[in-house]
């Protein structure tokens, strides 16, 4: 591989070394110097997790190639400061707790630093621009607006600097104090190290070969070349696994890598460890796999036919299905005043956390298997780990790594199996980072649902009987997808009391990827349909909503869905509070629009409009 | 203001059960007070930023008196800290708050018991808070430095305890789904802002008003942090994202093509957090992790009713579906008219 010459100035100090000609900044700035601050988010110049300064100038050093910063002065997050010596957008960040996870934060520091530097009285609507291409996915932005605000405040002295020692000195308590979060010097300053900021000695990279057919079966894997390939050590194939080859958060379905066929586009095959990632990249390309396809299946009414079928050994497509049966429908319907009846869908989305999934996996002295990862659930992994690789459970140690966002998807053990088989094989450390574009395709996602409605009410709004029926699509491996149909089906009817009730949910098997565990797991897919229909019924009914919610809201003693007595519920609490904070104006839901009288309060943002602030920023160039 | 873009509201409410679901949820924690009156609190706690560590770091210092800064957090490692399973279910603060509560008590007993003796009080009378500790109705106090010297140089005790916290469900019945999936509900509202332009059929998302039932708020502006992300991940739900499969292939396999919410795409958020305290756990707390995005969603497609009359039941409501929707609508009056 060839070699550059670099000569630049990083942090303030003076670097002459040589590197990989075709790294990018941000390659050598992780690999070569350590300075693992600057995150790889995206690889793809979208999500801003690698910003750092190029001669004064904000740019993503995953777009850029070292070469072309030969000679150049680079400044990184850990110029900024450390967390005994904070700078004062890093102080704010800390007092407003702009950072959750973290992962995005040192990118969101340096977005924040540059546009305080390039005009330090940026208005809230010039942060949000010049901020616009950094992507956070758990702090909804709100936190780190407030933040850059104060610090901008505090470099134009309108604001004292002890604001950021301000520090809830509790009387009593601090059970309801706003105490500043613990981790978050060690985030805004990128000291945290993630997985894939992680190294150790004599330490493997694992890349992994994927499925490119939705539905086949494997006929043969040739691996002959790839073992070849000069710093290859070994690969692994679902041959090489000890033990009960499966794992799953509900459903153990699923195998490590692929066995005998895949079910999804974006499955393990073949995963290989290599001395660099480099060379395990080149020996994928060296594999050769022989398929033969099978008839598809994409859609979920066609899943219930169980013509074709994903998993041979279950006889169904049906991975769960949740009953829910209260009283009886055809008795409250033949009560009802007004029939509703519609139909409501929602669509598979991705986590999207900033942090790609990535471990590290090593055999310690005592013999222990040893995974470090930012999974959410280390103690169901070791369980479905000793099992896989056949060791009793003490001799399996998973170490939770910081977790650069979750928010379900990373409950499934998709990696970890195949870091252990190749830790195990070659008793040297093995890591594994996944690029964007691999998380994305083999991850889980949330379940798509189709859901059939139908509700009786009376002109008062009391509702008389709900019926619902709602399909999702799991995809190929079962993953969560019995507690998500679970979940929908418990909750879906929404917080009212129903006397009758038929509620089902139905996940079933496809081709398609995986459905998953996923931020309000199958809850907001039902939900989502009988808000809809209570607004639906707002206006048939020419009912306030709000009122027509208070008509039907649990109180303390009800029977929920599931026959449960509340031993308390807050909701009529909860709407009475949530009407005054929004000064709502009573009226049904009917289309009122520009007629209401609560719009255009100071509570919204401003409307974005083309070319705003067009005019303003000409002037300043032509200054 | 534009003449196409027209402005709308609608609400909508949600709930939601703490913790796992319909099967016995558990959580185990130890707690030690060190050497300096500072707190070592060690369980399988998944930061995975919720901010749960600064959550049990202030139900260590409240329960043991000592300061939240004080408190040191051990790591996750199945081998070397006690279950507390997984960062899931809206279930950390409320199982694994809990736990670590329990294990404090269990080891500020212990060295209340010595220090009762030091002084000759009433161990009822003994209190500790922010790095002290004192008898009630007497002049004794001391930093909790010195009543852990005192503790372990005079009496030879170590102040620890190891504690479970349970959450008591039952499975579902598998005909008619009757059961106790949860202890603990939380309820929560939402009202949303949009304007609509009706050229381009485009959604802004302009205010959220968010109100949510989490028990007893540990630490409120994390609860709002809680809030403000589910809301604008449920924007992305509601508006933009969509991940695309033909024939299993994804055709939004990266981030220029997978869409998600930046910063000039969200709602200014206003929280309201409603406190009604579980009865049945030590800290009343509850949870907001998940319940917090429930209501966004459905809130957004009312008001875009609200704004343009039409209804869009088919999520994400992309400017594409929208102005077919309104063309759809136009035609139909149009008919209506001619009729």
């Amino acid at each position: 591989m060839s070699e550059i010459k670099l000569n630049l100035s990083i942090n303030g100090k003076n670097i002459k070394r040589s590197t990989k000609s075709h790294y990018r900044l941000l390659d050598f700035l992780r690999e070569d110097l350590d300075l693992t601050g600057t995150k790889e988010g995206c690889g793809a110049g979208e999500c801003g997790t690698c910003s750092v300064f190029v001669n004064g100038k904000l740019i993503k050093s995953c777009l850029m190639p070292v070469a072309k910063v030969n000679g150049s002065k680079i400044e990184t997050v850990e110029s900024l400061g450390t967390p005994d010596k904070m700078s004062e957008v890093q102080k704010a960040f800390c007092l407003t707790g702009a950072s959750q996870c973290g992962f995005c934060i040192p990118g969101m520091v340096m977005a924040a630093t540059s546009t305080l530097r390039n005009n330090p009285k940026s208005s809230l609507e010039e942060i949000k621009e010049e901020m616009g291409g950094n992507i956070c996915r758990c702090t909804g932005y709100q936190k780190i607006f407030e933040a850059v605000e104060i610090a901008r405040d505090v470099i134009n002295k309108k604001q004292n600097k002890n604001v950021f020692d301000k520090y809830y000195k509790p009387e009593n308590s601090f059970i309801g104090a706003n105490v500043k979060r613990i981790d978050a010097p060690s985030k805004v300053t990128g000291n945290l190290k993630y997985a894939a900021d992680m190294k150790m000695q004599n330490m493997l990279h694992m890349q992994v070969l994927r499925s490119d057919r939705p539905h086949a079966k494997i006929k043969k894997i040739d691996l002959s070349k790839a073992l070849k390939l000069k710093g290859v050590v070994t690969a692994v194939t679902s041959d090489d696994v000890p033990g009960i080859d499966n794992f799953g958060v509900f459903v153990e379905d699923q195998p490590v890598l692929a066995k005998n066929k895949v079910r999804y586009v974006g499955e393990a095959i073949v995963a290989v460890a290599a001395e660099s990632v480099e060379i395990a990249k080149e020996a994928l390309s060296k594999i050769k796999i022989i398929y033969e396809d099978l008839p598809c299946l994409f859609k979920s009414e066609e899943a219930l036919k169980n013509k074709i079928l994903i998993h041979e050994d279950y006889k169904t497509n049906v991975v769960k299905h949740i009953p829910i049966r209260k009283g009886n429908i055809d008795e409250g319907f033949a009560k009802a005043d007004v029939i509703i009846e519609d139909d409501f869908s929602t669509q598979p989305v991705d986590h999207a956390y900033l942090e790609p999934m990535a471990g590290i996996s090593y055999v310690d002295q005592d013999g222990v298997l040893t995974i470090v990862s930012p999974s959410q659930n280390i103690t169901h992994h070791r369980h479905m780990m000793a099992k896989i690789m056949n060791l009793p459970i003490h001799k399996v140690r998973f170490i939770m790594s910081p977790v650069g966002g979750g928010f379900g998807g990373k409950e499934d053990m998709i990696y970890q199996g195949m870091l252990a088989l190749l830790a195990m094989k070659t008793r040297l450390p093995i890591k594994y980072v996944m690029s964007r574009e691999e998380d994305i395709v083999s991850t889980a996602k949330r379940h798509p649902t189709k859901t059939h409605y139908k509700m009786g009410l009376l002109n008062n709004g009391k509702i008389t009987a709900v019926e619902i029926k709602t399909l999702s699509d799991g995809g190929a491996y079962g993953c969560s997808t019995e507690g998500v149909m679970r979940k929908a089906a418990i909750l879906g009817a929404g917080p009212y009391h129903i006397e009758n009730l038929k509620m089902d949910t139905i996940g079933v098997y496809t081709n398609n990827t995986p459905s998953g565990a996923f931020r309000s797991f199958g809850a907001l897919q039902t939900e989502f349909a009988t808000e809809s229909m209570m607004d639906l019924a707002s206006e048939k009914l020419n009912l306030d909503p709000f009122e027509i919610r208070r008509v039907n809201a649990f109180k303390k003693g009800d029977l929920t869905h599931t026959k449960q007595k509340l031993n308390s519920a807050s909701i009529n609490n909860v709407l009475d509070e949530l009407e005054k904070l929004c000064k709502w104006d009573k009226g049904s839901s009917n289309h009122r629009g520009e007629e209401r009288k609560d719009l255009n309060s100071s509570d919204n943002r401003e409307s974005c409009t083309l070319g705003a602030r067009l005019e303003t920023n000409r002037s300043r160039v032509s200054k | 203001m534009s003449l196409t873009k027209k402005r709308g509201r609608g609400m909508a409410a949600a709930w939601y059960g703490i913790a796992r679901t319909a099967a016995m949820d558990q959580a185990g924690a130890w707690a030690e007070i060190d050497d300096g009156g500072t707190a070592k609190i060690v369980t399988g706690v998944t930061e995975i930023g919720e901010g749960i560590l600064t959550v049990l770091a202030q139900v260590a210092a409240e329960e043991l008196g000592v300061k939240p800064e004080n408190v040191m957090i051990g790591e996750n490692d199945t081998s070397r800290s006690p279950e507390a399973a997984h960062a899931g279910a809206t279930r950390q603060t409320y199982m694994i708050g809990n736990a670590v509560a329990l294990a404090c008590r269990q080891a500020k007993n212990k060295l209340f018991a010595q220090i009762a003796k030091e002084w000759n009080v009433d161990i009822q009378t003994l209190k500790a808070h922010d790095g002290e500790i004192w008898s009630e109705g007497t002049n004794y106090r001391i930093p909790m430095s010195e009543a852990i010297k005192i503790c372990k140089k005079k009496y030879g005790v170590v102040p620890v305890g190891g504690e479970n916290y349970t959450s008591h469900h039952t499975g579902l019945h598998p005909e008619d789904g009757s059961g106790k999936p949860w202890q603990a509900y939380v309820f929560g509202g939402q009202v949303a802002e949009v304007e609509v332009d009706t050229a381009t059929g485009e959604v802004q998302l302009l205010g959220i008003w968010a109100c949510h039932d989490v028990g007893r708020a540990i630490n409120p502006k994390g609860v709002e942090g809680q809030v403000e992300g589910g809301v604008v991940q449920a924007v992305g739900q509601a508006l933009m994202e969509n991940f695309e499969l033909d024939n299993g292939k994804t055709s939004s396999g990266n981030l220029a093509k997978y869409i998600l919410p930046t910063s000039l795409d969200v709602p200014k958020v206003k929280t309201k957090i409603v406190e009604d305290p579980d009865p049945l756990s030590p800290l009343g707390a509850k949870g907001i992790g998940e319940p917090a995005m429930v209501p966004t969603a459905p809130a957004i497609m009312n008001a875009i009713y609200d704004a343009v009359g039409v209804r869009i039941k088919s999520l994400p409501a992309t400017p594409e579906k929208i102005l077919s929707a309104l063309r759809e609508k136009q035609r139909k009056s149009l008919n209506k008219s001619l009729n």
